[in-house]
């Protein structure tokens, strides 16, 4: 009996090598005919060579796995799937995508079953976790915010991507559809007379018996696009390495008469919990209707695609 | 002359004091009030809006604009009336638990009342949504009953001694806060916000959860009151005040019914505010020993109510005066309450007289007669219950392997897929083993020389001073290797464990005062953990998940620091177990037999906490394995450590591995840290434990 159980089990482990030998050998022969091998550097400055782009790749942040989307490659892995959708509608993930796990905590096994030829993830995860993953498969470390140039920074990212995947062109054209959008966003403004207009932007939800505000100040992708259509940042307080800092409503009093935005997907306190709220509702953005809520799925720590987003809702709630 | 006659007071203090005449106690009434009005002043010109003290005086004789009414109306006084109600809710709580049990440590927190209803909290955020203020507390309400009827049940009411009644209530505190942790981690959406406000903080958007639950503090406050007087009838003890014509059953059960509710209140306005119900009625009764007729419960509780209300609105003050964090956001207030009630809680602590009769030799008659063969026997049976908790550690995880391919890996003839998955789990399940090992190693050592079979190094406080240590380095220096993180750790470890020795060294170690300064030191370093990880909005995730106790991601020069340890110390104990097995008798055998009691108990303490940072630093915070393991090898082994070392190293090195492995499999792909496995399971176990040997 325990010996028929163990033959089984070994015959099945036989099988399963067997059938993992045959996919790898599939994926070099199909694949490698698209191009030739590349070289990409990634943030840490390590040199990344693969015999071929690579398309079978995991992503472990949600900016990298829109990125892998828009430059026309479905991720084999995403981290935290079912969030993913919530949070980003820019993009949208195949039902093939697998989901292997927290965004801080990803299983290993389930990424080494999908035996992806690339990994990436962000710069401040821990270093025992990289080399976990480069065991794996090689692993491009992307940076996840730079205070003074998220753009900049958002552009790096994808370049690096797209080399790794061996579509620069697609790259090139996402960066170049951004740009034009936010010309044209720049000119509607200008056009409505909204050129020196200040704006704050909020994440908000509810914290026992008070509404905790994020605001996204200087320093935030938000701000820096809603900088380059030429509006102004009224939130000037101390934020974090993301351009982000949490505080309460009272602190709304020093916005002044401003374009207020918000993202609230879920827990909506914007408008459930703070309009029944004396000090809200004596906001001159509140009393003069210059609340607006940005569509729940703007993720405003994306790539191109999801920046075009923010950009189109910004320039839709100060033109309205 | 004056002193002789002050201490006299003293001792009447505790007493029914009707020779008081009431004037002092009510001028210090009237002193307490008058001094939370004047910081309630100060506190009401505090806010994140430019409206100040002029502005809100300008207000007051009704020049005000429309913007500072509103400031004032929804955000400030809101804030100054939560720490009103919060402060008078425990303050008065406190004092009813502490003198339900005669016991000056009793309180929301040390009875896990507060963890209790923030685990209802937390648990109803996740599976119900969208609560009403009231339905919140109601809920908050339940889950404190429930621990506090816990803690009560098994020490018996307090009846069985402080020791036993404090370790309850922190264990079960440990086991609602393991699981309130597991919510946090599995569902960080619908929980978000509630890890910040599980610290406790006064913020308030609008008066409605003030309406709401103010009126019954108040309630609570009143009827207090009206038991004043069978309250001070009842200290004179059960049967002097049965006599005298109180239902003793009736009068008790209502006021921790009554606590309860007011702690309840308190959590649904604030969250849990650490300390503030021990260390308020802690401050009224010294100050009862000075003034007459402070004793008698019409003073102080609501003397203690408004000393709490000091303690609170004080607290607050500071975090918003110098506690900024570091990108603009507040620190919760309960951090600062915890920082300073929990050295308070040690200072109690220390001065304790151990005369407790809850102290029992952790010896077992159980198994004491079992033969040399019936030990090797059970030995081999660890042995290979060990072995299979590895294999299975090796095949179970996100991906289910067969016991064929660990057969092939171990013979080098698997594939690179699988050799690949056993290769990044051996790390994972060798440091569960070893640190498994060290912490039942550890505990065995320290449940001997605290001669308490409840003790372990996370209950005196090692565990919480590796964590300090091992945190504060991730926050200064976030690239540290696991080499420097053990030696921080050690260090952390080391000082708490001298801190609590030296305090509960009163010419003479008293194991129940070693216990009870321990478990403040615990409290202690976990408040500051906490402000460690909020100041550091990025490293929290990373800490929280180190916190819980992971294996996640190590790799096998993780494990060179316990295996060290472990090599070193191992022989040390095991030359050492006749000792051990004196000094879990008295005090008098080992001087008897010419064994050097004060060395060897330092000796063996010190390799416990050796032992315990080092598997700290390995695998983080994982509870209850100390505890658990010994207490399961001397119910099959007998009590001698000859036996009782091996045996509790192997149950140790299962439960931590099966405990990891079910962690990482249950939810795959997501995971649950071996640390809150090890708290699910073993608190129970404790709280079983603690039931069965209630006096």
């Amino acid at each position: 009996m325990r010996t028929t159980r163990a033959a089984t089990a070994a015959l099945i482990g036989l099988v399963a090598l067997t059938a993992c030998g045959s996919s790898e050998d599939d994926s070099e022969g199909s694949e490698s005919g698209s191009g030739g091998p590349v070289t990409v550097t990634d943030s840490r400055g390590e040199e990344i060579q693969l015999d071929a782009p690579a398309d079978q790749v995991v992503a472990l942040e949600w900016s990298e796995a829109e990125d892998l989307v828009a430059l026309g490659v479905m991720p084999a892995g995403v981290a935290q799937v079912e969030d993913f959708k919530t949070w980003v509608n820019t993009v949208s993930l195949d039902d093939s995508v697998t989901d292997v796990g927290l965004r801080s905590e990803p299983s290993i096994d389930a990424i080494a079953g999908l035996q992806p030829d690339l990994i990436i993830t962000e710069a401040d995860r821990s270093r025992s976790q990289i080399d976990d993953l480069e065991e794996i498969a090689p692993v491009l470390v992307t940076e996840g915010s730079d205070h003074r140039d998220n753009i900049g920074q958002m552009q790096t990212n994808l370049e690096m991507i797209a080399t790794a995947v061996g579509e620069e062109d697609t790259a090139d054209q996402l960066m170049a559809d951004l740009d034009a959008t936010i010309a044209e966003g720049r000119e509607a403004i200008e056009a409505a007379g909204m050129a020196d207009a200040t704006f704050a932007a909020a994440h908000g939800w509810s914290e026992g018996g008070s509404v905790a505000i994020r605001m996204f100040g200087e320093g935030s992708l938000l701000s820096d696009l809603a900088e380059e259509l030429g509006l102004s940042n009224a939130w000037t307080g101390k934020v974090d390495e993301w351009g982000l800092t949490t505080t309460d409503v009272e602190a709304m009093t020093q916005l002044g008469d401003t374009y207020f935005l918000y993202i609230a997907p879920e827990d909506n306190v914007f408008a459930e919990a703070l309009p029944d709220n004396p000090i809200w509702q004596g906001l001159p953005f509140v009393e003069n209707g210059k609340v607006h809520e940005l569509d729940g799925g703007t993720w405003a720590f994306g790539g191109p695609k999801s920046s075009q987003q923010v950009v189109d809702e910004i320039v839709g709630a100060v033109t309205s | 002359m004056t002193m002789v006659e002050t201490s006299t007071v003293a001792r009447a203090g505790h007493e029914p004091a009707r020779e008081g005449s009431g004037w002092s106690a009510a001028a210090v009434l009237l002193a307490a009030l008058g001094l939370v009005a004047a910081i309630a002043a100060v506190h009401v010109t505090q806010g994140t809006s430019t409206v100040n003290a002029p502005d809100l005086l300008r207000l007051l004789v009704g020049r005000g604009d429309d913007e500072t009414e509103a400031v004032f109306v929804a955000s400030r006084l809101p804030r100054m009336l939560a720490g009103l109600v919060v402060g008078f809710a425990l303050g008065v709580a406190g004092t009813l638990l502490q003198s339900m049990t005669r016991n000056s440590l009793a309180a929301p927190d040390t009875l896990g009342v507060n963890d209790g209803a923030y685990l209802a909290v937390v648990a109803s955020a996740v599976f119900i949504g969208g609560l009403s203020p009231l339905q919140s507390a109601g809920i908050a309400m339940l889950g404190g009953l429930l621990a506090a009827g816990l803690a009560m049940a098994v020490s018996a009411g307090g009846a069985s001694g402080t020791t036993r009644l404090i370790l309850a209530g922190s264990a079960t505190a440990m086991a609602m806060l393991a699981l309130t942790n597991t919510l946090l981690l599995m569902k960080p959406e619908e929980t978000l916000g509630l890890y910040a406000w599980g610290r406790g903080t006064l913020a308030q958007t609008g008066l409605e959860r003030i309406a709401y639950l103010g009126p019954i503090v108040a309630v609570g406050l009143v009827l207090a009151m009206f038991m004043a007087r069978r309250l001070d009838l009842l200290a004179l003890g059960d049967d002097g005040a049965a006599v005298l014509g109180v239902h003793v059953r009736l009068t008790r059960a209502t006021a921790v019914v009554l606590a309860v509710l007011l702690a309840a209140a308190a959590v649904t306005v604030a969250g849990p505010l650490a300390f503030v119900g021990l260390c308020a009625p802690a401050i009224v009764r010294l100050l009862s020993r000075r003034v007459g007729g402070l004793g008698a419960h019409v003073w102080l509780l609501p003397v203690s109510g408004a000393v709490a209300c000091v303690v609170v609105l004080a607290s607050d003050l500071v975090v918003r005066a110098f506690l900024t964090g570091p990108y603009g956001s507040e620190m919760p207030t309960g951090v600062v309450t915890a920082i300073f009630g929990a050295p308070f809680l040690i200072w109690l602590a220390a001065r304790h007289r151990g005369s407790s009769p809850a102290r029992s030799s952790p010896s077992s008659r159980k198994g004491a007669l079992l033969g040399r063969l019936g030990f090797a026997v059970i030995l081999t049976i660890a042995g290979l219950v060990t072995l299979a908790s590895m294999a299975v550690g090796m095949l179970l995880g996100d991906t289910t392997l067969l016991f064929g391919d660990l057969t092939n890996w171990l013979t080098g003839q698997s594939g690179p897929a699988i050799t690949f998955l056993l290769d990044s789990r051996l790390p994972r399940v060798l440091l569960g083993v070893l640190a498994g090992i060290a912490l039942a190693v550890a505990g065995t050592t320290v449940q001997a020389v605290c001669r308490n079979p409840l003790a372990e190094p996370g209950i005196i406080g090692v565990t919480a001073g590796a964590s300090v240590g091992a945190v504060g380095l991730l926050v200064v220096v976030p690239s540290a290797g696991v080499g420097m993180m053990a030696g921080v750790a050690g260090l952390g470890a080391f000082l708490a464990f001298a801190a609590v020795y030296g305090l509960a060294w009163r010419g003479g170690l008293d194991s129940d005062r070693l216990v009870l300064v321990g478990v403040g030191m615990g409290f202690l370093g976990a408040s500051i953990t906490a402000v460690l990880v909020l100041e550091d909005t990025i490293l929290s995730a990373q800490a929280m998940t180190w916190l819980s106790g992971s294996t996640y991601a190590r790799g096998l020069t993780d494990a060179i620091p316990v295996a060290v340890a472990l090599v070193l110390l191992l022989p040390v104990l095991a030359f050492a177990t006749r000792e051990l097995d004196l000094l879990s008798l008295d005090d008098d055998t080992p001087r008897v037999l010419g064994v050097p009691l004060e060395r060897v108990r330092l000796v063996a303490l010190a390799g416990a906490a050796a032992l315990t940072a080092t598997a700290v630093a390995a695998v983080g915070v994982i509870a209850f394995v100390g505890l658990v393991a010994p207490h399961a090898a001397r119910a099959l082994v007998g009590g001698r450590h000859v036996r009782v070392l091996p045996l509790a190293a192997l149950l140790g090195a299962s439960l931590v591995c099966l405990a990891d492995t079910i962690g990482r499999t249950i939810i795959a792909p997501d995971q649950l840290p071996a640390g809150l496995m090890t708290a699910l399971i073993g608190a129970p176990y404790f709280v079983w434990l603690l039931w069965r040997t209630r006096v």
